[in-house]
């Protein structure tokens, strides 16, 4: 079959993926092409059908329609295929009773590297992930952080030519993921390709070429990021922290709010390009002691995930 | 420090590293084991006794440990791998039951020194332990599968294993002819016939054939281990 040129080039390409589960939950319809350097994000609420996609990217779920073709090839259970996969899973699943390294060692040679190259790259990685010191320690004492850069460790040690990564800054500290971003970015320029599902808008504004919202199971905005945020050039986000629940209703009813949403006692307000955040407290007015805190910045990425669905991204943790 | 590069490999490191496990899996059998044959126990119910610890021992242990890696996500991890799911079954499993056979091979040394007159038994006796030894690792892994617990293996494990036990006729000797035909279609009779001819009980085949049942059963349970890898390792 004569593929094009756009094909020929495409690392990994997904059309019309459907893994569905019983309840209604899963993924719908997704297509995604990804290039050779290229860095996807996919962002989402929980339960919106991240993991899920990244499993059946990762050759970890089989869909229920659809197909997607890693390297030229669909078959899923083609070892060439899984060898230049390097995949982190949401859960930091290892063999608790071993260490560290004993568990990396594992990983390393089923992925076929040899004693010499799995020696070389897991000194270099366990240095880079700060694991170095406690690479002869159980992983069942390890701290979820820990546990997650071993994850790393593990899905980077045999140089996959794509990088399925679910959550990669989930429980690592700000050094850990400032040097995760900057291994990333590397990779990207040597020609790794990335997907990784995250909820956080710094690392995805920073490192994401393109990012697909998922929100229910379905693709409901993609695009490069500096064309995504040009949607919210001059708009705000206006925090307010309030004292008591305020009616949504009012403020949404606003020509000025483009979306409002309430996350414990705070409400997050889109305000429209050229609005004034007065107007917004014009609407609280007579309610003077229920705002104690009120902050106005710049809109990212999630402030645009609420405007089209209404839903706000959890925050991502560190 | 150990290292693993392969799965069987990682079996047994995981295996060696847990000292009191270790101690616990080798002694178990040997409680069980040494009042019955030491005590010389009639042949026919230490006969009865030893099938059952080790259809058992065989069906808990891979069962248990493949239940707990699907809670924790390792076996999502493994349909990663390079690897196909029939050789990752194979792998596990024959590594689970080797393991599985260390811990049985005291008991069998015991029944031969308190026994040497039976040694014709002897070849039998080691093959069809093996044999319920691997079909007991599969019914667990298969239990696995469906269960969301170590606990629900157990009993999905055991529910089935004490009717084809009965069956079997290791409880009480099968005299209608259509009981007797079931129960040669099972592992676990030729077990029973070795180990009573090893304690010097009447069995009912000799001990040649009882062998070649105990290979074939060992055969055809390493077949079916490699077709049965998916539905081990990729149901949902």
């Amino acid at each position: 079959m004569k593929v094009d040129t756009a094909s020929e080039r495409s690392l990994l390409i997904a059309t019309d993926l459907t893994r569905a589960y019983r309840g209604g939950k899963g993924v719908f319809d997704i297509r995604l092409r990804l290039a050779a350097g290229e860095v996807v994000g996919v962002m989402g609420p929980n339960g919106s059908g991240k993991s899920t996609l990244l499993r059946l990217l990762a050759t970890a779920a089989s869909p229920t329609s659809g197909q997607v073709s890693w390297f030229g090839t669909t078959n899923v259970r083609d070892p060439s295929v899984r060898r230049r996969l390097g995949v982190m899973l949401d859960q930091a699943a290892h063999f608790d009773q071993m260490t560290g390294y004993q568990n990396a060692w594992f990983f390393a040679h089923q992925f076929g590297l040899s004693d010499g190259l799995a020696r070389e790259r897991l000194d270099e990685l366990f240095s880079w992930s700060g694991l170095s010191e406690a690479r002869d320690q159980l992983v069942g004492e390890y701290s979820l952080g820990m546990k997650r850069r071993l994850n790393l460790v593990e899905a980077l040690v045999h140089r996959p030519s794509i990088l399925l990564l679910d959550e990669p800054t989930l429980a690592l500290d700000y050094r850990g993921e400032l040097d995760l971003i900057e291994r990333l970015q590397l990779l990207s320029l040597t020609g790794t390709a990335v997907v990784m599902a995250t909820n956080d808008v710094h690392l995805a504004e920073r490192l994401c070429d393109s990012i697909l919202f998922l929100h229910q199971g379905r693709i409901i905005r993609e695009g490069h990021v500096p064309e995504l945020l040009t949607e919210l050039a001059g708009s705000k986000e206006v925090q307010l922290q309030v004292n008591s629940p305020v009616a949504l209703e009012g403020l949404r009813s606003l020509a000025a709010v483009e979306a409002a949403n309430v996350e414990g006692d705070t409400v997050h307000i889109i305000l429209a390009r050229g609005a004034n955040p007065a107007q917004v407290l014009a609407v609280l007015n007579g309610t003077a002691d229920l705002v104690s805190n009120m902050r106005v910045r710049r809109p990212n990425l999630g402030d645009l995930f609420l405007k089209l669905t209404g839903v706000a991204l959890p925050v991502a943790h560190r | 420090m150990m290292l693993a590069g392969t799965i069987w490999q990682r079996e047994l490191v995981e295996f060696a590293q847990r000292r009191l496990a270790l101690v616990i899996k080798l002694a178990f059998p040997l409680l069980v084991a040494i009042p019955l044959v030491l005590g010389n126990a009639p042949s026919i119910y230490a006969a009865m006794a030893l099938t059952m610890l080790i259809a058992i021992v065989g069906a808990i242990g891979a069962g248990a440990v493949l239940s707990r890696e699907r809670q924790s996500g390792l076996t999502l991890r493994y349909r990663t791998l390079p690897v196909t799911p029939g050789r990752l079954l194979i792998e596990r499993l024959s590594t689970s039951a080797v393991i599985d056979f260390i811990q049985i091979t005291p008991v069998l040394v015991l029944i031969a020194l308190w026994h040497p007159s039976a040694f014709a038994w002897w070849p039998a006796m080691l093959l069809t332990t093996a044999a319920v030894l691997l079909i007991g690792n599969l019914m667990g892994a298969v239990a696995s599968s469906f269960s969301q617990s170590p606990g629900e293996v157990m009993l999905y494990v055991v529910i089935p294993l004490l009717p084809l036990l009965y069956l079997s006729g290791i409880f009480t000797p099968l005299s209608q002819p259509a009981l007797l035909v079931v129960s040669r279609l099972l592992p676990f009779s030729y077990l029973h016939e070795a180990l009573l001819g090893a304690l010097t009980g009447q069995p009912t085949l000799p001990p040649w054939e009882t062998l070649l049942a105990g290979l074939g059963f060992l055969v055809g349970a390493a077949g079916l281990t490699g077709c049965l890898g998916r539905r081990v390792f990729e149901s949902d």
